[in-house]
């Protein structure tokens, strides 16, 4: 345990200086998204009412009222989400490969420490699997922060004050990543942490059996899918309606750590057994 | 005892080692000679089950190899595993962190030694040096048994020296040190035993000493009579 929370502080201290420049990024992107769509917004709500001698109502009626949904809806937000996602998914395939192709192979140190090859593979899922989280948390409080932002910005009777989960289901993938259930939670992040270990071990396929690999390993891939999706398949072609729609959360439940399971469980065989460096 | 019994090894169908046996005892330094290509790193690798071999048998003292023996036994390879990024000190900080058999004493006796600063980051070392930090992390455990991948390959003759020095030195002493090189010239004084490779077999073995004693003859004798067959 001591061994993977030592490898697990040191992959993310590996991250860290890359961690950094997504939170700055996402951060001064949306508050400055933010304070520049608002001016925006009051700017022409000046010029219609005040240079065009419209009224406030019929402003509102052809504007709408100011909300966060129109800074959710924005590059300036979607942006930096987008960049965060796209980098930790690269960074999925560069936690691993670096080590074999940097220019000091430390993969022959990560292998021979002394102790369970697991935890080399734990400790990289689960500094993906922080990561995710800590943003996701830092978005969190950035829309508490966008939210009193707003008030600051825009007067009271040009702006619609949307409670927190207004604007998370303002933004249409958001319910995803900031589910509004513990359910929620668990299925968002299982199915993600699922995900997370299938493609690892997929990579160490392809590190073990080289190019035949990259084949096997997509055999792989599409056949833990399968068995993901397995109980919908047979509640859609075989059974349609037989199952409650508990039962069916219970069997996606069991198909999805099967296919976790399965995955760990391969991944720790390749590792022992398999590896080339 | 490290035994290496009957390994083969394939790269597709390219069959590498066919068959590969030696033992390597502790206190002695044993030297797999062989061209490039020969199979040398795959037996190393092998050894420490970072390539899967298609049959045979490794046992390091009587054991398969697992977690607990690696801090019996260390490779180094012929370049450092360490991230370009770390001082010195921090990759001698990560040593400590991992390994038991680290001995912080002994890092800091190789350190003076080789007269490197710990403060240095291992991307702006000169290859020498790099290679001596290889060395470093590798002699500072104290381990039984230590395998290097051509140490002396690629770096200065004063480098060489130094680390030549090294093998006759109480940090070397008492361990079982299996070496490989493509140019025995440099190491011949070093060795105890010599396991000369071809063709994916061991062609001959034997030790130096009783070698030069009883028929008169060098390491780089033996192999030229193994290369002219």
């Amino acid at each position: 345990m001591i061994n993977f929370l030592k490898l697990l502080r040191f992959e993310l201290d590996r991250f860290f200086k890359l961690y950094v420049v997504l939170i700055v990024v996402t951060i001064v992107s949306q508050l400055a998204g933010l304070v520049i769509i608002s001016k925006l917004y009051m700017r022409r709500a000046r010029e219609e009412i005040v240079v065009n001698q419209n009224s406030m109502e019929s402003f509102l009626e052809t504007y709408g009222q100011f909300s966060l949904a129109n800074l959710t809806h924005s590059l300036w937000f979607v942006g930096p989400i987008a960049l965060c996602i796209v980098s930790l998914l690269i960074y999925v395939f560069f936690i691993w490969y670096r080590d074999w192709f940097g220019k000091n192979t430390f993969i022959y140190r990560l292998l021979m420490l002394p102790t369970e090859r697991l935890n080399v593979y734990l400790a990289k899922a689960m500094t993906i699997f922080t990561m995710v989280l800590g943003l996701v948390s830092l978005q969190i409080v950035l829309i508490y922060l966008e939210m009193n932002l707003v008030r600051l910005l825009v007067p009271r009777d040009f702006r619609l004050d949307l409670p927190i989960q207004g604007v998370i289901h303002s933004f249409d993938y958001f319910y995803i990543l900031i589910p509004n259930s513990f359910i929620g939670f668990l299925i968002s992040y299982g199915t993600g942490l699922m995900a997370l270990f299938v493609l690892f071990t997929a990579i160490l396929i392809e590190r073990s059996y080289r190019l035949k690999g990259v084949f096997i390993g997509g055999l792989y891939v599409t056949a833990s899918f399968l068995v993901f999706i397995s109980p919908l398949l047979l509640s859609e072609i075989f059974l349609p309606r037989f199952f409650y729609p508990t039962e069916m959360i219970l069997l996606e439940v069991f198909a999805g750590l099967i296919v976790m399971a399965g995955a760990i469980w391969l991944g720790h065989y390749l590792l022992n057994k398999k590896i080339r460096v | 005892m490290i035994e290496v019994r009957e390994i083969t090894k394939r790269f597709g169908r390219k069959e590498v080692l066919k068959g590969v046996s030696f033992t390597a005892e502790k206190g002695e330094i044993t030297c797999l000679i062989g061209v490039n290509g020969v199979g040398k790193t795959t037996i190393m690798n092998a050894i420490m089950n970072l390539t899967p071999i298609q049959s045979g048998e490794i046992l390091i003292d009587g054991q398969k190899i697992n977690k607990r023996s690696y801090e019996k036994i260390m490779f180094i390879p012929d370049a450092i595993t360490m991230l370009p990024q770390m001082t010195i000190q921090q990759a001698m900080q990560f040593m400590d962190d991992f390994y038991e058999s680290w001995n912080e004493k002994r890092a800091k006796e190789l350190l003076d030694f080789f007269k490197l600063e710990e403060g240095n980051k291992i991307s702006n070392l000169s290859k020498g040096n790099t290679a001596k930090i290889n060395l470093l992390l590798g002699l500072a455990l104290d381990v039984d048994y230590l395998l290097m991948d051509e140490p002396f390959s690629g770096i200065d003759i004063f480098s060489r020296e130094q680390i030549a020095d090294v093998f006759t030195s109480h940090l070397v002493e008492d361990r079982g040190v299996i070496i490989t090189t493509h140019e025995i010239s440099d190491i011949e004084h070093l060795i105890d035993k010599a396991v000369i490779l071809n063709d994916g077999t061991v062609v001959k073995s034997f030790y130096t000493e009783e070698m030069r004693e009883k028929e008169g003859k060098s390491v780089i004798d033996v192999l030229r009579e193994v290369h002219l067959q």
